[in-house]
């Protein structure tokens, strides 16, 4: 089952239910990528009482000899090699997440296998990210490495070659593709590295407390920008210019205006629209995601490196889906921050994609909101049947996406530890945090190449996409865009990070 | 439903016009929309004085 269909299952809780009530998940998605956030978080906090508990994840180095690419994230494991502990990392994550689909109904062996696959695949394309060609920056990294140019695009150009990759075998290699789809799971994967952001963001946030409440307030307006600002004029457009039905106009507006798959599953199920209509939908975003990851991050760094919160702004509001705009908020990250420091200006890490994910994380928040208004006035106003069904407000609760409430606990948790612990602790919270964000890293490539791997180009075109499409760019590309640098230009121009050290 | 209806659904949609429910919604969301954003430019001009 792909990402896009769990979160037709998911976002749709009044449809009817199965007569089999034993067929019926234990959890869903949301809540197990709080688990296991949560769980990764809580281990890492373990440093702070004494006992290193995740210091054997594998972290990656720029290099020219691939011998030296692999590495444990602490120094206390460095014995045991970078191979080993790529194999640990792996093993262990195999080990959670099979488990996790496993409660989820999925095939647990199925999902090994495919996972395997997909781990060995997206983490490889990550070490070639890694190599000095592509991720060397600046001329002291050029004359370190021994090498004469580089493509700049810093080590997180790895998330790139690793969507590259998932295209390449979604486009190319559609058999395989299908054969590790039980791990295609872009929606799980972003939403266990949000849950884990969450408390890296905290301890960068307590050291700026003003700056992180400035941000946090602004943060508002993408709100107030994409439900009622976006949906609108994208809403209209899609019914009146190019004459598409209630059904396709919701779903379309919501993947287009708000977050991408789970706004348009939300919404169209809200409507009452049939599945198949949204799932359509969900799979032209996925792709629209994949090509403005690919292009805005680098007119980002050419245009707005000097207002390095406006490109985190915008990317928040341009990109849909999750997976996309929070990783691509990574990328700008790397790519400002790069041509900063080539400028002599040293950003301090984490704020840009700390903005683009509080962006997109307020959005979220009202997703289950804005689906019931839209279905309170359809089984109201426009599709009211005698015998009819209306819309309840427990499914504002029900369409909540819960992986919200796993940031704010981490959020929660690591700002009051970097605010109220004693010295000696708050010395070792960076530290901790870091091996947490290890493995926000790690869910980030396989976000990545999950993305790549569900953007089959050829089969969504046979399926008649192109009139879809044509909404999407004439809204996304000759709209949304710049009205969100607009906005993310009269919010944020001026506020930037604070200075490294 | 197969991929050729949703196909034939995409390029020859059935006609909808709009309704004025339809009309009320995009208007109010739009119009609440640029307010509320001029109220919040200027609470954080007030508040942050940028």
């Amino acid at each position: 089952m792909s990402s896009i269909d769990q979160a037709t299952s998911s976002a749709a809780p009044s449809a009817a239910a199965p007569s089999d009530a034993t067929a019926l998940p234990i959890l869903n998605e949301d809540w197990l990528s709080v688990a296991i956030g949560l769980a990764i978080f809580g281990l890492a906090l373990g440093t702070l009482a004494g006992p290193d508990l995740l210091g054997w994840a594998v972290s990656t180095s720029v290099w020219t000899d691939p011998g030296t690419a692999l590495g444990t994230v602490s120094k206390a494991y460095s014995g045991l090699g970078g191979f080993s502990a790529f194999v640990i990392t792996y093993l262990v994550l195999l080990a959670v997440l099979t488990g996790g689909v496993a409660l989820l109904k999925a095939n647990p062996v199925r999902f090994a296998l495919a996972f395997t696959a997909v781990f060995w695949i997206a983490y490889a394309s990550w070490v070639i990210g890694s190599n000095a060609y592509l991720a060397a920056v600046t001329p002291a990294d050029l004359q370190k490495f021994g090498i004469d140019w580089s493509l700049k695009l810093t080590n997180e150009g790895g998330f790139l070659v690793a969507l590259i990759a998932g295209l390449v075998i979604a486009n190319v290699f559609p058999a395989f593709a299908e054969r590790i789809k039980e791990a295609i799971r872009p929606e799980l994967y972003v939403k266990i590295a949000i849950v884990i952001l969450g408390g890296f963001l905290a301890v960068n946030a307590a050291g700026k407390l003003s700056l992180a409440t400035s941000v946090l307030w602004r943060g508002t307006a993408a709100i107030v920008e994409a439900y009622l600002i976006y949906w609108s004029v994208v809403y209209f457009v899609a019914r009146k210019w190019f004459g598409f039905t209630r059904e396709y106009a919701v779903p379309l507006a919501s993947g287009i205006s708000i977050c991408g798959v789970a706004a348009a599953i939300a919404t169209g199920g809200a409507i009452r629209a049939r599945p198949a209509v949204a799932v359509l939908v969900s799979s032209l975003v996925v792709v629209f995601a994949v090509v403005e990851v690919l292009v805005l991050p680098f007119l980002a760094q050419q245009f707005l490196s000097h207002e390095p919160l406006v490109a985190a702004a915008w990317i928040g509001l341009a990109i849909k889906t999750d997976g996309a705009a929070v990783a691509g908020g990574g990328i700008t990250e790397s790519l400002i921050l790069a041509k900063n420091a080539a400028e002599g200006v040293v950003y301090q890490p984490g704020w840009i994609l700390g903005t683009t994910a509080t962006v997109k994380v307020f959005i979220d928040i009202f997703i289950g909101i804005w689906a019931f208004i839209l279905g309170w006035i359809w089984t109201h106003h426009i599709d009211a049947r005698p015998d009819g069904e209306r819309a309840r407000p427990i499914e504002i609760w029900h369409r909540f996406p819960k992986f919200i409430l796993g940031f704010i606990v981490t959020f929660g948790i690591g700002l009051a530890l970097a605010l109220a612990a004693p010295a000696a602790v708050t010395a070792k919270l960076p530290a901790a945090v870091g091996e947490a964000n290890t493995f926000r890293v790690i869910f980030f490539i396989l976000t990545f190449f999950s993305i790549g791997v569900l953007s089959n180009f050829r089969k969504l075109w046979a399926e008649g996409i192109g009139k879809l499409a044509a909404v999407y760019v004439v809204t996304l590309f000759g709209f949304v865009i710049w009205v969100g640098l607009l906005i993310s230009w009269l919010f944020f121009a001026g506020v930037t990070p604070p200075l490294a050290g | 439903m197969s991929e050729t209806d949703l196909k034939s659904e995409i390029q020859t949609p059935v006609h909808e016009p709009l309704l004025p429910i339809e009309k009320k919604l995009v208007a109010w969301s739009l119009g609440s929309g640029l307010v509320l954003l001029t109220i919040l430019i200027l609470l954080t001009r007030v508040s942050w004085g940028g």
